[in-house]
């Protein structure tokens, strides 16, 4: 029987694939669902760069940018009310109870990432769906991605994919007979 | 539900609910599955279905978002009327009320002008059931005049198909390349494209052709940027290519191609420099592509719907066939929303009489549409009565909306307000597609049952409800015998007969494919005319000469080319009304090449104004490379025309001045 060693990580993490992003903003839309957001804030963002010219050719990506979930995050540390929390799986939330929406979290977040919901006056930011994750689903954004550029996995699951992913690369190379 | 996908998601929802639907989003013609969670009689939640077998538990933003249409304060919930259109609307008391109006008025027209004063269009947003019904009504009336883009034909000959349909976009990934043009699908059906990205990590080439950088572009092994309108083009220079380097497959060509000989002859004439002039690549950048493709097979070719009507789209057929680019998994011609299979509307009654909006320039209903055109320019107006669906006085009944005399009549059927509604004396409130069940047929030829997710919202009614209506007006109930015995629609009945009715789903039973939605095995339309046992194809020939398919207006006047297109994923008019539509995309935004922005000092977002010889548009300029410098680009206004853009307190002389100068 194969038993995990306590010490290994089980929680998930949002990869991004931004290769795969093609734009659509399903993610977005999804999210602002879930919700219930009005328009306005966007906790998950795509922003397209370009079209960068690179001699004579032109390139154009797109970059789907969420929280991080910082290991030490400023937001938490900001906020005078304990209403942003980090959970022990590594989520960062808030509780829009104990929220005054004074906006500190926002300001000393490196990233932008918390916003004022015009309809509550209260921060919303990406909490990683925790009342999807705590019964066993996708975040929204994820199970809306309609090309697999978002995955919520595991340090492992991410692993194994990478591999995955790297084998099938050399074998439609045509390096292996 | 909970089990676990390709892409290692859980799907579900955490939202209470009293029950769910599986049923099929009609936002596009890739028609994914999708799962409704219901509670009080309202959708609460949505997300792909996993087990269906062409989306496999994806969905774009526009399968989530539509919900936001159906409770929509904006929604027209009544019927409404006016006597002139400067007067306002009053609300009529009910449906029955309206219609019997619209009949008596109909019957009026009809008996003072002619039945031929009386016209229907029918907007792909008032879906397929509203254009079949319209056509069998406008053939008992004996108007010609009744428009629409799907494809129906009543046999096969009507368009080019090749003797083998192309691979569904879940078996893309067996393709080794995958050529688009003009088909920017990772904006329009982003699903699909899902598969083609799918492919491409399993070690496909994507080759994309396009006038604008698209987001399907970004993506490419090989980017063509091509001028506009010249995507058939391609097609042809293919062909030269391989003919020239006797590529071909002779084998098939002898056997499948009439006359091939003669079809081989016309393209010696065709000339090399002539292409280069029209398309904007180079023989030498056709040669490399040409090799490309050879080298990578199995091939998809995806070509845009747009170049459906334009010269030679035949060639694609002629391509693959000549090739051999068919009949495998991930090969074959996927032309975009060509989704319908030829059905029979006006069976049992006189013989049809009514024309679809062309494939082919050349075509008695291209013309007809021109003719009207120009009719109405110079103040002959044909119409004394005009049914319309949808927005269509944006799109092929443009020229309606410049009449210089009132019509007797315009009768509105539709979910929201636009210039269509606005500009009518009769509005009759449309259910959207999530409020009704029926048929829907897919880029993939997938022939699925769509089942209502919701009941109508107040005081709306299908297209079938509508013509049965008026039908029942006119004592033609045999015609229209889809009642049940409550009085109301029957969806089902009337869906059988239009099965019955094609020459190539014979014996293809609803039953069967209600059944078939459910053990994730779609059915089918397949290319083939069983009756035709040669199976023969006409191949497409090169042309005596290429001339330019985009109009070349007043260059002196209007140096830059202005295309219509969506910048994000969105469904037309009815995109205007979900909230996240409004913040995503700048309905007002020009996409303006940096170069141009900067010779006539525009800055991003600055206020710009845009003229035809035909309108005037404002906007905010967006500075985007995505545009070439002699191209302007936007969701709004008028597609393929020639234009001038210039800053408000610009005089047009100026940047007219400007922009010749810097065209140079």
């Amino acid at each position: 029987m194969n038993q995990m060693h306590p010490s290994i990580k089980t929680e998930h993490y949002l990869w991004v694939e931004p290769s795969r992003c093609i734009g659509c903003f399903s993610c977005e839309v999804a999210c602002k669902m879930e919700h219930e957001l009005p328009a306005g804030p966007r906790p998950i963002r795509v922003i397209q760069v370009g079209p960068l010219e690179h001699g004579d050719e032109l390139t154009m990506k797109y970059q789907p940018t969420a929280c991080l979930h910082c290991n030490s995050p400023a937001c938490v540390e900001a906020c005078p009310t304990g209403a942003m929390q980090k959970r022990e799986d590594g989520l960062v939330f808030p509780d829009t109870d104990l929220c005054i929406g004074c906006q500190h979290c926002a300001i000393a977040c490196p990233f932008g990432i918390p916003q004022l919901h015009p309809g509550t006056g209260k921060i919303t930011k990406c909490d990683g769906c925790v009342d999807r994750v705590d019964i066993g689903l996708s975040p929204a954004c994820v199970l809306a991605c309609p090309t697999g550029a978002l995955s919520f996995l595991t340090p492992i699951m991410k692993a194994q994919r990478a591999r995955e992913r790297f084998a099938k690369e050399i074998r439609h190379s045509g390096a292996v007979r | 539900m909970n089990h676990r996908h390709l892409f290692d998601r859980y799907p579900g929802t955490r939202k209470n609910h009293e029950r769910w639907v599986k049923t099929v989003c009609q936002e596009c013609s890739v028609r994914c599955g999708l799962v409704a969670y219901l509670n009080n009689g309202g959708i609460v939640d949505i997300h792909g279905d996993d087990d269906h077998p062409v989306s496999q538990g994806r969905l774009c933003a526009r399968g989530i978002a539509f919900v936001q249409g159906i409770d929509s304060p904006d929604r027209i919930t009544c019927t409404a009327f006016r006597k002139n259109l400067q007067a306002p609307f009053e609300a009529l008391e009910d449906w029955e009320k309206a219609l019997d109006m619209v009949a008596e008025q109909l019957r009026k027209i009809k008996d003072q002008h002619g039945a031929d004063s009386i016209f229907i269009g029918c907007d792909p947003e008032a879906d397929l059931e509203f254009a079949i019904c319209a056509t069998r009504f406008a053939n008992l009336l004996g108007t010609p005049h009744v428009y629409h883009p799907f494809d129906f034909p009543q046999t096969l000959s009507g368009f080019p198909l090749p003797p083998y349909p192309a691979s569904p976009c879940y078996e893309w990934e067996h393709s080794k390349c995958l050529f688009l043009i003009e088909a920017d699908i990772a904006t329009t059906h982003p699903v699909a494209f899902g598969w083609a990205l799918e492919a491409q990590q399993q070690g496909a080439k994507i080759i994309v052709a396009d006038t604008r950088f698209t987001r399907t572009m970004s993506k490419a092994d090989m980017a063509l940027r091509i001028m506009p309108d010249s995507g058939n083009i391609i097609g042809l220079a293919l062909m030269k290519t391989v003919l020239e380097e006797s590529n071909y497959n002779g084998n098939i060509i002898k056997s499948r191609f009439t006359d091939p000989e003669k079809w081989r002859a016309s393209f010696n004439k065709l000339s090399w420099e002539d292409m280069k002039n029209t398309i904007g690549l180079t023989p030498q950048k056709i040669k490399e592509l040409s090799d490309l493709l050879q080298r990578n097979g199995p091939i998809i070719i995806v070509t845009g719907k747009k170049l459906a009507g334009l010269a030679s789209y035949g060639i694609w057929s002629t391509l693959v066939t000549a090739m051999g680019w068919m009949g495998t998994k991930g090969s074959g011609w996927y032309p975009l929303d060509a989704t319908t299979p030829p059905l029979n509307p006006s069976r049992g009654i006189d013989d049809r009489k009514a024309e679809k909006i062309s494939h082919d320039n050349g075509s008695p209903t291209y013309a007809l549409l021109n003719e009207l055109k120009e009719a109405c320019k110079k103040g002959h107006v044909p119409a004394r009565a005009i049914l319309c669906s949808g927005n269509c006085f944006d799109d092929f009944f443009s020229f309606f909306k410049d009449l210089s005399e009132e019509p007797e009549l315009i009768a509105y059927f539709g979910s929201f307000p636009n210039s269509t509604q606005k500009l009518s004396h009769m509005v009759f409130p449309s259910a959207l597609w999530a409020e009704k069940s029926g048929l829907c047929f897919s880029n993939d030829r997938a022939i699925q049952w769509a089942e209502k997710i919701v009941e109508p919202g107040t005081g709306c009614r299908s297209g079938l409800e509508f013509w049965l209506g008026l039908a029942k007006r006119f004592g033609w109930q045999d015609a229209f015998p889809w009642i049940k015995e409550d009085g109301s629609a029957d969806h089902q009945s009337f869906y059988q007969w239009v099965l019955d009715g094609s020459p190539i789903i014979k014996g293809c039973t609803l039953e069967q494919i209600i059944g078939s939605n459910q053990v994730s095995d779609s059915c089918f339309w397949s290319f083939r005319d069983e009756s035709k046992e040669d199976g023969k194809i006409e191949p497409t020939p090169a042309p005596e000469a290429i001339e330019p398919d985009a109009q070349i207006g007043d260059r002196e006047c209007f140096p830059l080319y202005f295309q219509k297109t969506p910048f994000v994923s969105r469904s037309d008019q009815a995109g205007n009304f979900w909230p996240w539509t409004q913040k995503l995309e700048e309905e007002d935004a020009v996409q303006i090449n940096p170069e141009t922005a900067r010779a006539l000092n525009i800055e991003n977002g600055e206020a710009i104004l845009i003229s035809s010889p035909a309108w005037t548009m404002e906007g905010h300029a967006w500075i985007s490379r995505m545009v070439p410098i002699w191209m302007v680009s936007s969701p709004r206004g008028s597609g393929g025309d020639w234009v001038l853009v210039q800053k408000k307190d610009q005089t047009s002389d100026e940047a007219l001045t400007i922009l010749r100068e810097f065209l140079l």
